[in-house]
């Protein structure tokens, strides 16, 4: 170890740390009746963390810190700076709808960057028991966020929900640490791989039954079925902006956590949990697109979307490390820009505690809000996977992951649930174009940051569809830190 | 202004976007000027395509090409080029476009803004289909240019819009969705990492792969011919779509099919091209006899068009099965034929039905008296929709049914049923609504066709007529590219060659590694 603590790596989620409690104090210390410049300085903050890594991208920090617990490697990298972005995406949305629906209270600002701060630990981390600490600290900020609309009942289900669910789903993920520590003598993943490496799989059934349970921690986390129960209810109470944070944030962040157990950590039981995440997979993709269907409600029925989402990214994981890691990351910067710009449109619509929570709530709107229609349109589009959207690119890129490490039967059940879920995607571009307006408008007149969120995330989407060449090589990059 | 060369094809996509573009960035109330920058962008891009055909030689190369590295980490690129097989049917998009907005002038009254953007996005979607060389930005275009055929359909057609589109959309994108998986199992298993069509045509993979992939390709492009079984999207869809959507789905859609099979699925996969291609034939035909039949009975006009174009394009794929040189430059000079004649009964029935809101063929009888000049280019159309000699549809028909004697006399003489059927429903259409007494009082005084209608119709009739006595013209810029089709597929199926097997047998191996 260097003379000279090296803690470069860990500045950025320092950066994020320490504003999110100087947005805490600086609430504290405003007079009543002020307001504090909350979002103002989240977006400092947040921005300067994702200037930090792009720093620490460009240098030569790649060393592990902190007795080997957390390093800024490429695949840390590449998903701080995703979070970070999806949370700078989140902020600007959350301007107007918390304004919008009453909701304008600093900690919202506060547990955000401390979540966000989790979920750059549990990319970063090289070692289990810290990962565990990350996913806690990002958990335990979102409970408290999800319950923020306090006078709404439904916001407080959603709380206790994701609590009781989460806390089921640490008690497995950290189970599966014991088990995996007491066969390999370590809860670093080095010594984890190296200690399975060394006398094969087949010695190890505790340490199987120790990835299994890792899985199942995960599982809940990404939402792949069947620990997906508590996302719908979840995604239906919680604030629109909270839930477009989870589903983007926390998916980047637990897909990147995923990556490193499952393909670095555990690559040599690789023979064993492949199969199992293969079965997960087909019946996430399966489940979660025909479970959409029959949703009436809009932010179920992009909670099943994710679900079946979470579906076609596992279908990647089993490929090969180096194609797995390179088409996953790439389709989570897809996938973030989609689900933010899709459930901020919702956000951004919102009043007074109510928003269009159903088709018929969006009936006519392109006749009333061209361009915002426009915008979900391309969400959706790129949702369903149609070119020319990055969620076509990213969808290519994992089944082309699947096919090439022959796995066609995954890529075969991902392409035909994606014909059932352009029905149920189809359907709310019908309600929007095809259908005469009902009554008058009663939804918010969008907010100048939220314009400017959704433009950022409708332009993500399209540049990515049409030129990805470079956002690849970034992902091909970042992945090489996995093998 | 002539144009650098090197980039004619891709401008010929870029000038609709582009004009979609602008179209898109003007404020809502400028119809006028929103329809006219869409009539001269589509004029334009026509002009400029003629030049393809001007500087086009007849040999079976590909020309115009262009490529550009675009992911290079996985060999795509923008790679684009026309041949005899292409040529003509870019020019029918960029033909019939400019025509479909000005037959929509005044039939098209809400959302103009959009219905012009779409028109135009939809243009530079199936030229990009039909130059595309690449396997990955055929797909782009394929998939690309659903959406706005999805709105225009449910947008502004009819009552039962919403359910036709959605029915096109997910019928179209579950058989696309198949190929796309066929395309990435075709991309490990050549092992030459590139997505670039003559690449990959000239590395074939095991035959018993190329069984599953050429069927995965042949359900995608036989649900857009369509072929039976898979034709029943169609009718919902040209019933519902407005004029301009039934006009341009028959025009130029439904040809993607037969391209997709003479750009991809036959070359790319020879063996199992000719091992199945009794199936495609018997298909074809029973499409051929089915579709007639089924337009005998088509109470309503645009239904009866609909189903006739399934007859139609199964002469288009008993050619293309057929595989003969005759054959296939018989089945590309019959999509381009089948464009034009029916691409001008769907403007005619659109125009029937701006008059009267229905197009019920019991509703009509003795339009002759009232629309003399009407009756007159329905007449011929029909003509050359029933292939009789002097029109463009003999030719192809003739041509077709010759090429498809070797590959069976017996598909040849039921197909031949189908021809005397087409006689039959369409001649019997004609004398329901044009024959007879004037009796129903609503089609009294009905006007005749406005100068704007007639300049719509008149290049239709012109080309149908230089097209039935002229074919040379065409064909002879077809011929090339369908004879080196015919030659290599003959090539890659010779019995035996001691290297094919190897190479097959050898290729996957580098893909494994990855």
């Amino acid at each position: 170890m260097n003379a000279v603590l090296d803690l470069r790596p860990i500045v950025p989620a320092a950066i994020v740390a320490v504003t999110g409690v100087v947005v805490l104090l600086a609430q504290a210390f405003t007079p009543k009746g002020g307001r504090a410049p909350s979002s103002l300085l989240s977006l400092v903050g947040l921005g300067g963390a994702f200037a930090s890594v792009w720093l620490l991208g460009s240098g030569s920090a790649e060393g592990a810190v902190l007795a080997g617990a957390l390093a800024a490697d490429g695949l840390a990298l590449f998903l701080q700076g995703l979070v970070l972005g999806v949370a700078i995406v989140t902020v600007l949305l959350s301007a107007g709808y918390l304004r919008a629906n009453g909701l304008e209270r600093g900690e919202y600002y506060a547990l955000l960057l401390f979540s966000v701060v989790g979920m750059m630990g549990l990319v970063s981390s090289l070692e289990l028991v810290s990962m565990f600490v990350a996913l806690e600290i990002m958990s335990v900020a979102l409970y408290g966020m999800a319950g923020l609309d306090r006078a709404r009942p439904e916001s407080q289900e959603s709380a206790l929900k994701y609590f009781v669910t989460g806390a089921f789903a640490s008690a497995f993920f950290l189970y599966g640490v014991a088990l995996v520590y007491g066969v390999t003598g370590s809860t670093s993943l080095e010594r984890v791989t190296r200690a399975l490496g060394v006398t094969g799989p087949d010695a190890f059934p505790l340490a199987v039954l120790g990835a299994a349970f890792l899985l199942v921690g995960f599982g809940f986390k990404i939402a792949s079925v069947p620990f997906h129960m508590w996302a719908p209810d979840v995604y239906e109470g919680a604030p629109t902006t909270v839930t477009a944070f989870m589903s983007a944030g926390v998916k980047a962040a637990a897909f990147g956590a995923l990556l490193r157990v499952f393909d670095y950590g555990l690559a040599g039981l690789a023979s064993h949990w492949q199969p199992l995440v293969a079965a997960l997979a087909i019946v996430t993709m399966a489940l979660g697109n025909l479970a959409a269907l029959a949703q009436r409600n809009l932010k179920r029925l992009l909670a099943y979307s994710s679900i079946a989402h979470a579906g076609y990214l596992m279908s990647a994981l089993v490929a090969a490390p180096a194609l797995a890691g390179e088409a996953i990351l790439f389709y989570l910067v897809a996938y973030a820009a989609v689900n933010l710009g899709a459930f901020g449109v919702i956000a951004a619509l919102s009043k007074d505690s109510r928003e269009p929570a159903t088709l018929a709530d969006l009936a006519g709107l392109a006749e009333r809000r061209p361009a915002l229609s426009a915008a979900l349109s391309v969400f959706l589009v790129s949702l369903t996977g149609i070119p020319v959207t990055a969620g076509f690119v990213g969808k290519f890129y994992l089944f082309n992951a699947a096919v090439a490490s022959g796995w066609v039967v995954l890529a075969l059940v991902g392409v035909l649930t994606s014909v059932v879920s352009a029905y149920y995607y189809l359907r709310i571009v019908v309600a929007m174009y095809m259908e005469e307006p009902v009554g008058e408008d009663r939804w918010a007149k969008v907010s100048p940051s939220a314009v400017l969120a959704l433009a950022l995330s409708a332009g993500v989407t399209l540049l990515f569809g049409i030129w990805p060449a470079p956002m690849l090589t970034l992902a091909r990059l970042a992945s090489r830190s996995l093998f | 202004m002539i144009p650098p060369l090197a980039h004619l094809l891709s401008l010929l996509i870029l000038l609709p976007v582009a004009g979609a573009v602008v179209i898109a960035l003007t404020r809502r109330e400028a119809v006028l000027q929103q329809k006219l920058v869409g009539l001269a962008t589509s004029l334009a891009t026509f002009v400029l395509s003629t030049r393809l055909v001007s500087l086009f030689s007849d040999t079976a190369a590909i020309q115009f090409q262009e490529r550009h590295a675009w992911i290079p980490a996985w060999g795509i690129s923008y790679h684009v080029g026309v041949d005899g097989l292409s040529l003509w049917l870019v020019i029918l998009t960029t033909f019939l476009t400019p025509l479909c907005l000005l037959g929509s002038w005044s039939s098209i009254e809400t959302r103009v803004r959009e219905f012009v953007v779409f028109m135009l996005l939809l243009e530079a979607g199936m030229i990009g289909v039909f130059v595309a060389l690449d396997l990955f930005l055929f797909y782009v275009f394929w998939e690309a240019m659903l959406i706005p055929m999805y709105f225009l359909i449910g947008i502004w057609g009819h009552e039962r819009r919403i359910y036709a589109a959605v029915k096109f959309f997910l019928y179209t994108f579950a058989g696309s969705v198949l190929m796309l998986v066929a395309f990435l199992v075709l991309y490990k298993a050549a092992g030459i990492r590139s997505f670039d069509i003559p690449a990959l045509v000239a590395a074939p993979v095991d035959p018993a792969l190329q069984t599953w992939l050429f069927l995965a390709c042949a359900i995608a492009f036989a649900i857009k011919v369509p072929m039976w079984p898979f034709h029943t999207w169609l009718p919902d869809a040209h019933v519902e779509a407005p004029t301009a959507g039934s006009v341009i789905l028959a025009g130029v859609l439904l040809k993607m099919g037969g391209y997709g099979f003479l750009r991809l699925a036959i070359p790319l996969f020879p063996d199992a091209a000719v091992r199945l291609a009794p199936l495609v034939g018997v298909l074809a035909v029973i499409g051929i006899v089915y579709g007639a039949l089924v337009s005998l009975v088509q109470p309503d006009l645009k239904k009866l068009v609909a189903y006739s174009s399934v007859s139609h394009l199964g002469f288009v794929m008993l050619g293309i099965a057929a595989l003969t040189t005759t054959g296939v430059t018989g089945a590309v000079y019959q999509m381009l034929n089948h464009g034009i004649s029916t691409g001008a009964l769907f403007f005619l029935v659109g125009m029937l039905y701006d008059r009267r809101h229905t197009r019920l063929i019991s509703e009509f009888g003795g339009l002759r008296a009232a629309m003399p000049w009407y009756f007159a280019v329905f007449l011929l159309i029909s003509l050359s929709s029933i292939a009789v000699p002097g029109t463009n549809g003999f030719v192809g028909e003739f041509l077709i049914l010759i090429g498809a004697w070797s590959f069976s006399p017996t598909l040849v003489v039921v197909a031949s049923l189908g021809v005397i059927l087409a006689a039959a429903y369409v001649l019997w259409m004609v004398k329901r609504v044009f024959y007879g007494e004037l009796t129903n009082p609503k089609n009294q005084g009905l006007p005749d066709l406005s100068p704007r209608e007639a300049t719509v119709l008149l290049p239709l009739v012109v080309l149908a007529i230089v097209m039935g006595i002229a074919s040379p013209i065409f064909t002879r810029r077809i011929e090339p590219a369908a004879d080196a089709l015919v030659r290599q597929v003959r090539e890659a199926t010779r019995p035996a060659p001691a290297s094919v097997a190897e190479r097959a047998g050898a290729a996957p191996a580098p893909g494994d590694g990855r």
